[in-house]
C-alpha cells in the first residue's frame, strides 16, 4: 500500500468521530439501562471463539460470515463472533443453568467477511436482548415491547412491526413430505414471493394438489390483520401444527395492539428469515425511507440443546450503528459545558479543577505554549481569578 | 407516493400499455424532456427512469418502491434482497450462447465474451465446461469476429444483429421476461397501495392470457 493511502480503511469498516460516538456511546448506555430495568442482566461473550462453538445450533447460516484464524498455541481454528446470540444461548444453557426464566442483554462489535448487501458494513455493532426458559407467546410479547421501546429510545419515528411464523412453512413442507433440496430452493424462491418461479417448481413437484394450491398461496399471505382470517381460509387442509401457528401469531398481535394501540402490526407468513434457526414467531421493525428492517428477532427453542441443556428462547438484535444514524436527526445536541482552566501552579486552581470534575463537569486544562483560545477548543465558559477565589464565567459574557 | 423504477428503452414501451391499465399515464415524455423522474396522471404515482442494471438497486435500497427489470438483470445482480411477485411478460427475449457459424462445437477450455458474467460462469460450471470469461460493456458480436473469443453469452430478440456478423445462435441458456419487483420494506408499509397494483396487473396480465 502507498504511504499516502495509509488512512484508507478496509472495506465495510469504519471509524467513529467525536461527535458520532458522543452519541452512539450516549444511545447505548440508555439502551443497557433501559435492558437492566426490564430486568434483562448484561453478559460479555468472547470476542473471539472457538469456530465450532461459534458455528453450533443456530451458527449454521454464520459459516461463510465468520473470519477464521488459526490459534497459534493449540493449532485449533479460532473465529471471530459473526452473531452474538449463540454465545449468549451457550451461556444460558451452560454457564448459568438456571430452571427460572433466565433475561440476559449484551453488546459489542461483530465481524461480517461479507458486507451486508445494503449496509456494506462488515463491522455493526449488536445490541440485543434474549428470554430464556419460557416458550409461551407472553414471553415473545415482551421481547417484542422491549424493542419497540429501545427503538423508541433511538429516536425511531413511525416504527412498523411485520410479524410471521416460520412453523408454518415447516409444517406444510412436513405435510409434503419435501427432501432438504426441494425445502431449500422452494424457501430460495419464498424469500423472494417469485410467483413465476413457484409455480414451476410446484409443477415439478409430486405432491396432492391441496398442499399444492396451499404452497402457491404462500406468497401472497401478507398484509394487515386481514391476513390471519385470509390464511386460515386458504391453510383449511394444513394441519394442526399450522392452525396453532396462525392462533399463535394472532394472539401475540392482539396483545401488542392491547399495548401499542397505534402501532401498524402487517403478517407475512412466508417471511422466513432465520429460517434454519427459528422455530416460531419471526418478527422485524421498519422505518420509512429504510429499505430493509432495522431491528429482528423471534424464537428459537432448543439451540442450548447442543451446549447441554434445551431451553424455549426468544429475542431480538439490532445494529446500534444503525440505530444511531437514523435516530441522529431527532436527538438532541445537549452542548454539554467544557470549561477552560489556565495553566498555573497554583494549588488553589489544582483544587477548584478537581472538585468541578467531580461534580462531573468536563474541564480542559490549557498547556504551556499551547496554540488555540478557549473558543476554538470548543469550550463554554473558563475558569478565571477574582481575587482569591477561582470560579467559572460563561464565555460569552467575556466578549 | 409510490414510486415506480423503469428503465428506458423497450421495457419502458412495453410497459406503457400496462400502467395505462392501472391509470398511470406518464405525464412527461422521457423522450423529449431531461426529467429523471416523471409525473402520471395519478398523484401517488411517479416514475423515475434509470438505467435497466440500475433498477434492482434503486428497489432494494427502497430509493424506488417498486420496479421493473429483465429476468436476465435480476439473476446477473443477485435478488435475494427483493420480491419478484409478477412475470410481466413483456420484453420477452431469449439468452444464448452464439458463435461464428463455421465455429466448431465448444470443446475443452472455452473463452466467452458477455456482460452476464456471473450468469455465464454458473452456466457453463453447470456443463462441467471451464470458461474463461471477457466481460465486455456491449458489442458482444464483435468478439468472436477479432478472435477476442470463442463465443458470446447475450439476449437474442430476433438474431438479426447475429446474422449480420456471420454469427449464429447455438444453445438457449434461459427464456428471459420482464418482472415486476418490490422493496421488501415497502411491500410491507404501503401494502395496501402495493397489493391493489399488484392486482390490477395480475388481472390484465390474466386478459392477455
Amino acid at each position: 500500500m502507498q504511504q499516502k493511502d495509509s488512512w484508507l480503511l478496509p472495506d465495510g469498516i469504519e471509524e467513529i468521530l467525536p461527535e458520532e460516538a458522543k452519541h452512539l456511546e450516549s444511545l447505548r448506555r440508555k439502551i443497557l439501562d433501559t435492558f437492566a430495568c426490564w430486568g434483562y442482566e448484561l453478559v460479555i461473550p468472547p470476542f473471539i471463539d472457538y469456530l465450532d462453538s461459534l458455528l453450533t445450533g443456530s451458527g449454521h447460516d454464520l459459516e461463510l460470515q465468520t473470519f477464521k484464524l488459526t490459534d497459534q498455541i493449540t493449532g485449533e481454528m479460532l473465529g471471530v463472533r459473526a452473531d452474538m446470540t449463540p454465545q449468549v444461548a451457550r451461556i444460558d444453557a451452560h454457564n448459568l443453568n438456571a430452571e427460572w426464566p433466565t433475561r440476559l442483554c449484551y453488546t459489542g462489535t461483530i465481524l461480517h467477511t461479507k458486507g451486508d448487501p445494503l449496509e456494506k458494513t462488515r463491522s455493526p455493532m449488536q445490541i440485543g436482548a434474549e428470554l430464556y426458559g419460557h416458550d409461551g407467546k407472553e414471553s415473545d410479547v415482551e421481547v417484542i415491547r422491549l424493542m419497540l421501546e429501545m427503538l423508541a429510545m433511538s429516536g425511531l419515528q413511525d416504527v412498523h412491526l411485520d410479524l410471521g411464523h416460520v412453523g408454518i412453512y415447516r409444517a406444510l413442507s412436513r405435510q409434503a413430505g419435501l427432501d432438504d433440496a426441494q425445502e431449500a430452493e422452494l424457501f430460495d424462491v419464498l424469500q423472494r414471493k417469485a410467483r413465476p418461479e413457484l409455480q414451476e417448481l410446484m409443477a415439478g413437484y409430486s405432491i396432492n394438489d391441496e398442499l399444492k394450491a396451499m404452497f402457491l398461496k404462500l406468497p401472497q399471505l401478507n398484509g394487515g390483520k386481514e391476513t390471519i382470517a385470509k390464511a386460515r381460509d386458504i391453510l383449511l387442509a394444513a394441519n394442526g401444527e399450522v392452525k396453532e401457528a396462525l392462533a399463535n401469531l394472532e394472539a401475540i398481535a392482539d396483545k401488542l395492539t392491547a399495548c401499542f394501540p397505534a402501532l401498524p402490526i402487517s403478517f407475512d407468513l412466508a417471511e422466513l428469515r432465520g429460517y434454519h434457526y427459528h422455530t416460531g414467531v419471526v418478527f422485524a421493525a421498519f422505518v420509512p425511507s429504510v429499505g430493509r428492517e432495522i431491528a429482528r428477532g423471534g424464537r428459537y427453542d432448543n439451540i442450548g440443546a447442543i451446549f447441554g441443556r434445551a431451553r424455549p428462547a426468544t429475542g431480538f438484535s439490532a445494529d446500534l450503528k444503525v440505530l444511531s444514524v437514523l435516530g441522529k436527526a431527532s436527538y438532541q445536541n445537549e452542548q454539554r459545558a467544557l470549561i477552560f482552566a489556565p495553566y498555573l501552579d497554583d494549588a488553589a486552581l489544582n483544587e477548584k479543577i478537581r472538585d468541578l470534575r467531580a461534580e462531573g463537569l468536563a474541564v480542559v486544562q490549557q498547556l504551556p505554549g499551547q496554540t488555540g483560545t478557549a473558543q476554538e477548543l470548543g469550550c463554554t465558559s473558563v475558569l478565571e481569578q477574582d481575587h482569591q477565589n477561582w470560579v467559572v464565567r460563561p464565555l460569552a459574557s467575556l466578549e | 407516493m409510490l414510486t415506480i423504477a423503469v428503465s428506458k428503452g423497450r421495457i419502458y414501451e412495453d410497459a406503457l400499455p400496462l400502467l395505462a391499465e392501472a391509470g398511470i399515464t406518464p405525464i412527461d415524455d422521457p423522450l423529449t424532456c431531461r426529467k429523471l423522474i416523471l409525473r402520471t396522471t395519478r398523484d401517488d404515482v411517479q416514475l423515475v427512469i434509470i438505467r435497466a442494471t440500475d433498477v434492482p438497486t434503486f428497489v432494494e435500497y427502497g430509493a424506488a418502491d417498486m420496479g421493473i427489470a429483465g429476468k436476465d438483470i435480476l439473476l446477473e445482480h443477485g435478488a435475494e434482497s427483493l420480491y419478484e411477485p409478477l412475470d410481466l411478460n413483456i420484453a420477452c427475449c431469449r439468452l444464448m450462447t452464439a458463435a461464428h457459424k463455421d465455429a466448431p462445437p465448444i470443446a475443452g477450455r472455452v473463452r466467452v465474451a458477455t456482460k452476464y458474467v456471473k450468469i455465464t460462469q454458473r452456466y457453463f460450471a453447470g456443463l462441467g465446461i471451464q470458461a474463461e470469461i471477457i466481460k465486455l460493456y456491449g458489442s458482444m458480436e464483435l468478439a468472436p469476429l477479432v478472435g477476442l473469443s470463442d463465443c458470446i453469452v447475450d439476449l437474442v430478440d430476433t438474431g438479426n444483429t447475429l446474422k449480420a456478423n456471420d454469427l449464429e445462435p447455438r444453445d438457449l441458456i434461459m427464456n428471459i421476461s420482464s418482472r415486476l419487483v418490490v422493496n421488501k420494506a415497502a411491500m410491507k408499509m404501503k401494502h395496501q397501495a402495493i397489493q391493489t397494483l399488484l392486482d390490477q396487473f395480475e388481472k390484465t396480465l390474466a386478459k392477455r392470457g
